[in-house]
C-alpha cells in the first residue's frame, strides 16, 4: 500500500518545528507517532505536501509535576504514559485508558498529543483527560495559548488547532484531596478494539465522607465529540455518594448523549450502555476516594 | 527526493537513500532483502510487520524509513547466533507453533521483548504482549505454550 509523495523535515527543536509549520501552514502535518496519520495518507484520505515529524524533539517528550501541575509533553508514548509513576499517582484513569489503547505495538509509537490531535469521538486519553479538567497548550511561531480540552474538541477530527499550531504540553492540575477518578471502555475485543462506548467519571468530595462538590463526567462514542453529561454532574453536586446515587446519575447521563446507530451498536444499545459504565466509573471514582483515606 | 540514512539493522550499520514515503517494512525487505519481515494489512492492525526499534517491537509499516535513522532496528534475521536458532524460535518450531509462518516472526519479536523485560511471565502477561499480532491459523494456545516453555 503506498504513501502519496510528500517532503519529510525532522526538527530537532520546537522553534524550528513551529517555523517550518508557519512556513508550510495547510501544506503540512506534524507527525508524531503515525499510527493515525499514516493510515489516513496510505488510505489517501490525507495527502500533505510536508510530514514534519516530532519524534526528535526532545522537549515533547519529558512528563513532570512542577508545583501542583503535572506536565506531559505531547509526544509521550501511550506507552510511557501506562509505565509512568507519575501519571499513574496523581491520574489513574489515564493510566487505564492508556493501557486500553490499541496493542503493546501501536501503544510504542502512539503519542498522547496525537490522541488528542486526531480527535477521534471513541478515542481513549480525552474522556480521563477531561474528567481531570486538563490543559493543552497550542504554539505557534508567534506565540502560545493555553486551551481547556473541553473547548478543544470541535468535532470529528476538527480542533481548535490552527494550521499553523502545534499541540506540544497537557497539563492537569494534581486532583485535590478527597477525590478520584474512574475509565472504561467498551468493546468486542481487549487488543485493537474501537470502542463501542467509553465513559471517564471524576468526584471530589468536599471532606473525608463528605458531599460531593465537584464532578465531571465524560462520554465517548455518544455524539460528534466527547460529550459532557452535564445534567448528571449536576445533579451529583451536594449529594452524598451512594451506589443508588451513581445509577441515578447515570440514568441522566443517558440524556445527555446523543449516540448514533451503527455496526457497533444500535443507538439504544449505546445509550444503555452510558447509564451503566457512568454508574460504574462513579464507583470507582468513590473507589480512588475511599482508599485514599 | 531520495535522502541518506544511517541505521543498524541487526547489529550491522548501512547507509542507503531512501524516498520519504518509503515504510520501515519496504526498506528491509526490499533494499536489504529480509523478507522475514512480513507485510499483511499495512494497518498496523496484524502485526506482522513487526521488528524491534531502539529496544520496542513496533509495526514497521507505520513506521518511515526515514524515521529509522540513526536508530537501531532488530528484525527476526537478527535472532539467530552462532549458536544456532534462538531459543524463542527452536521453541515455536518445535511445540507446533508455527503453522503457515506469516505470523511467526512478529510473534516471536513481540515474546522477545516481553521475556527480555520479564523473564517469567504468568499466562495473562504473555496473551497481553502478542496481543498486537494476530494468527489466523487459531494457533494462539501453541504459541503461548512456546512461550511458556522458553521463560526462566
Ligand atoms: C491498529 C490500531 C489500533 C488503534 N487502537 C486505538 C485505541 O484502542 N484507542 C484509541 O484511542 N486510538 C487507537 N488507535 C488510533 C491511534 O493509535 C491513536 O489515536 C494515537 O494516539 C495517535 O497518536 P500518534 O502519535 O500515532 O498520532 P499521529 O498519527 O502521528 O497523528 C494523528 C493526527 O494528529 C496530528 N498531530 C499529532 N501530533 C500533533 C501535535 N503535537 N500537534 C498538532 N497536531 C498533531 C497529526 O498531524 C495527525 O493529523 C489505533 C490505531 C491503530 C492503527
Amino acid at each position: 500500500m503506498l504513501l502519496p509523495k510528500f517532503d519529510f523535515h525532522e526538527p530537532l527543536t520546537l522553534p524550528e518545528a513551529c517555523q517550518m509549520m508557519s512556513e508550510f501552514g495547510r501544506k503540512a502535518r506534524p507527525l508524531a507517532g503515525g499510527t493515525d496519520l499514516m493510515i489516513n495518507m496510505k488510505k489517501k484520505i490525507v495527502s500533505p505536501e510536508h510530514l514534519i515529524s516530532l519524534s526528535r524533539i526532545d522537549e515533547l517528550k519529558a512528563a513532570q509535576c512542577s508545583g501542583n501541575m503535572l506536565k506531559i509533553g505531547s509526544c509521550v508514548t501511550v506507552a510511557e504514559l501506562t509505565e509512568s509513576e507519575l501519571v499513574r499517582k496523581n491520574c489513574s484513569a489515564l493510566c487505564t485508558g492508556a493501557k486500553a489503547l490499541g496493542s503493546p505495538l501501536i501503544r510504542n509509537l502512539a503519542t498522547i498529543g496525537g490522541n488528542i490531535a486526531s480527535a477521534r469521538p471513541a478515542a481513549d486519553l480525552p474522556p480521563s483527560l477531561m474528567a481531570y479538567n486538563a490543559k493543552v497548550v497550542l504554539k505557534k511561531s508567534s506565540g502560545e495559548r493555553l486551551v481547556l480540552l473541553d473547548d478543544f474538541f470541535k468535532g470529528p477530527g476538527l480542533t481548535e488547532l490552527q494550521a499553523d499550531e502545534l499541540l506540544t504540553e497537557i497539563q492537569i492540575e494534581t486532583p485535590p484531596p478527597y477525590s478520584g477518578c474512574g475509565y472504561i471502555n467498551m468493546g468486542i475485543r481487549k487488543a485493537q478494539d474501537c470502542n463501542i462506548v467509553n465513559v471517564a467519571s471524576f468526584i471530589s468530595l468536599d471532606a473525608p465522607d463528605g458531599l460531593i462538590k465537584t464532578a465531571r463526567i465524560i462520554m465517548g462514542c455518544v455524539g460528534p465529540k466527547h460529550l459532557r453529561a452535564c445534567s448528571a454532574e449536576t445533579f451529583l453536586i451536594g449529594k452524598k455518594a451512594s451506589e443508588e446515587l451513581f445509577a441515578q446519575a447515570g440514568e441522566a447521563a443517558m440524556k445527555d448523549c446523543s449516540p448514533i446507530d451503527d455496526f457497533r451498536g444500535s443507538a439504544e444499545y449505546k445509550r444503555a450502555m452510558v447509564g451503566v459504565l457512568t454508574k460504574r466509573t462513579l464507583a470507582m471514582a468513590y473507589e480512588e476516594v475511599r482508599s485514599e483515606n | 527526493m531520495k535522502k541518506l540514512i544511517s541505521l543498524t539493522v541487526n547489529g550491522k550499520s548501512y547507509q542507503i537513500a531512501t524516498e520519504p514515503n518509503q515504510t520501515l517494512a519496504d526498506l528491509l525487505r526490499y533494499e536489504l532483502g529480509l523478507f522475514g519481515t512480513k507485510k499483511g494489512c499495512e494497518m498496523g492492525d496484524c502485526g506482522s510487520c513487526t521488528v524491534i526499534m531502539d529496544g520496542k517491537p513496533v509495526n514497521s509499516c507505520l513506521v518511515l524509513a526515514m524515521q529509522a535513522n540513526r536508530r537501531s532496528i532488530t528484525t527476526i534475521e537478527g535472532l539467530e547466533s552462532e549458536k544456532g536458532l534462538h531459543p524463542l524460535q527452536q521453541a515455536f518450531a518445535e511445540k507446533g507453533a508455527i503453522q503457515c509462518g506469516f505470523c511467526s516472526s512478529g510473534m516471536i519479536l513481540s515474546a522477545k521483548h516481553l521475556l527480555d523485560k520479564n523473564p517469567k511471565p504468568n499466562e495473562a502477561e504473555i496473551r497481553s504482549a502478542i496481543s498486537g499480532n494476530l494468527c489466523r491459523c487459531t494457533g494462539y494456545q501453541k504459541i503461548v505454550e512456546a512461550v511458556k516453555g522458553v521463560r526462566g
